[in-house]
């Protein structure tokens, strides 16, 4: 059941300890260079990582059990191990977009593994249809984490982090109000360590623009993994609609706006925050909607405490006016 | 004439055999689980207060009756999560939802008999109850047993109550809470055949 204090408590111990992480990784650069700054992102985010989903007690067996399992035990490592070989740069280029590519592919077939609908066509989809699925879903995800990773090679700056950041938070919250509670909150450890890490970061590193690595990938890659298997998990296990979907997976992609010559060479912080206004538009328009639904559909159950977001509770008039908001309704 | 009277005692013993042999064939009977006249519900704590009732709509399933061998008796009862009906269909929304049954994940629930004993009245049943991908050796009573025939159709009934655990079919932990820990399933089922 939803408890906010456990969620902000999760939040803050993921946020606290990838800032110590990466306090750790810049007393260390100062010895050395800021080459392998991805690796010490990655250690940052996954210690980050499993503090938090640690605290939410999410449920890990092994094998995997089902797609939330699948994301948190194959998925969620698999990109942080692509960033880690990535970061030691003795890849070139194309070979770790190949292996980026891959991990994009079989990704949905990953989290669908098992499941109704690879089960035939009496439960779920004709073979054509999961290859058609799979194939566009890894299209619609490769598509992404390019043209993010583009913009930040053209144009670098936090902004692009936290665009992915404020999507990935609006698909938890989303997931979470069509009832996928579990599935929601996966999102918000990952939240955490994105931001701390992208935050203290850009705050310790900021002249390592000289520098060949500044770890950007490695938050850009997590960041869209992470938002596309949260949706991918809302959509085809929970009740998240494919509109809502597909506007939170691509709403990042409304920070390439700045790209227009008017906007291009503008000062920094003013090309950041007209990305985030752009990008937080459509997302709040998901969010209300999502709202409304959770209040018109799931309100009469958890007036009385089932469901309980705590701020329920704790409004007794609140409550109230809404148990008679049904009565008359009926 | 002794050529004659010869076969007619062969005929005579031959078909006491068939029909022996082929009345032990029919001793085990085959049924299959009668939606119309069958129902499986359930009924868990909320709050600790008070039970929240439901059942589910979409059930199969196939017994076979060994009347001078109950022995080899055995029974299979095939559940469709996605059918779960609670009278409200938001609840029903969120029933289906990884954070219960996973429908998508784990469209059935099934039972099968490993091993089926006769009691007074009925059946003492082991078998593999498997839920939420997650499979337990239970043992239930099946009651009942009563045959009716009419026409050609034949009907035998049973009842039985289940009392498990959630906790222990792999549901997630922090969805028990308002919602208890053990829930109890009521099955009372027809065959036909």
């Amino acid at each position: 059941m939803p408890d906010q204090n456990l969620y902000l408590k999760a939040i803050e111990a993921t946020a606290i300890i990838s800032t110590i992480c990466v306090l750790l990784i810049a007393a260390l650069q100062r010895f050395g260079s800021k080459k392998y700054l991805s690796i010490g992102y990655v250690i940052a985010i996954s210690c980050g990582l499993a503090v938090g989903y640690y605290m939410l007690s999410l449920q890990l067996a092994w094998p995997p059990r089902n797609a939330l399992e699948r994301f948190l035990t194959l998925v969620l490592p698999a990109v942080l191990v692509i960033e880690l070989v990535a970061g030691f740069h003795r890849l070139p280029n194309w070979s770790v977009w190949l292996f980026r590519v891959t991990l994009a592919l079989i990704l949905p077939r990953i989290l669908l593994h098992d499941s109704v609908f690879l089960m035939g066509s009496e439960y779920g989809w004709l073979l054509w249809q999961i290859y058609l699925v799979q194939l566009v879903c890894g299209v619609l995800l490769i598509g992404l984490w390019a043209l993010l990773s583009k913009l930040t090679e053209r144009s670098p700056g936090v902004s692009i982090s936290l665009a992915i950041q404020m999507s990935t938070l609006c698909a938890g919250l989303t997931v979470m109000m069509a009832l996928y509670i579990e599935g929601g909150e996966a999102a918000l450890p990952l939240v955490a360590a994105l931001l701390a890490t992208t935050i203290v970061g850009s705050l310790l590193f900021k002249r390592s623009d000289e520098s060949e690595d500044n770890g950007m990938p490695v938050i850009i890659g997590v960041g869209v993994i992470g938002l596309f298997s949260i949706l991918f998990i809302g959509r085809f296990f929970g009740e998240l609609t494919t509109e809502s979907a597909l506007v939170i997976l691509l709403a990042p992609l409304l920070c390439w706006v700045t790209e227009i010559p008017p906007l291009r060479n503008q000062k920094p912080w003013f090309v950041g925050t007209i990305r985030l206004f752009f990008v937080a538009i459509p997302l709040l328009v998901v969010l209300f909607l999502a709202k409304r639904d959770f209040d018109q559909n799931v309100a009469p159950l958890i007036v009385d405490a089932q469901f309980v977001p705590k701020i329920y509770t704790d409004l007794p008039s609140r409550t109230l006016l809404l148990s008679r908001r049904n009565v008359q309704s009926r | 004439m002794r050529q004659l009277i010869s076969f007619s005692i062969m005929s005579v013993v031959l078909g006491m055999v068939f029909h022996v042999s082929a009345q032990s064939c029919s001793a085990a009977d085959e049924y299959d689980y009668d939606l119309v006249h069958s129902s499986v519900s359930f009924k868990a704590r909320h709050l600790d207060i008070s039970w929240i009732h439901g059942r589910f709509n979409d059930v199969s399933g196939k017994f076979v009756l060994d009347r001078e061998n109950p022995a080899k008796s055995t029974f299979l009862l095939t559940i469709k999560t996605a059918s779960v009906d609670t009278a409200n269909e938001a609840r029903d929304a969120h029933l289906r939802q990884p954070d219960y049954f996973d429908t998508k994940q784990y469209p059935t629930i099934e039972f099968k008999s490993t091993s089926t004993k006769p009691i007074k009245g009925g059946f003492k049943v082991t078998g593999d109850f498997t839920m939420h991908g997650t499979t337990n050796e239970i043992t239930i009573t099946l009651m009942g047993g009563k045959e009716h025939v009419f026409g050609k159709t034949k009907r035998v009934a049973f009842s039985t109550e289940i009392s498990l655990k959630r906790s222990d079919y792999g549901f997630d932990k922090n969805a028990i809470g308002p919602i208890g820990d053990v829930a109890l399933i009521m099955i009372d089922c027809e065959g036909v055949r």
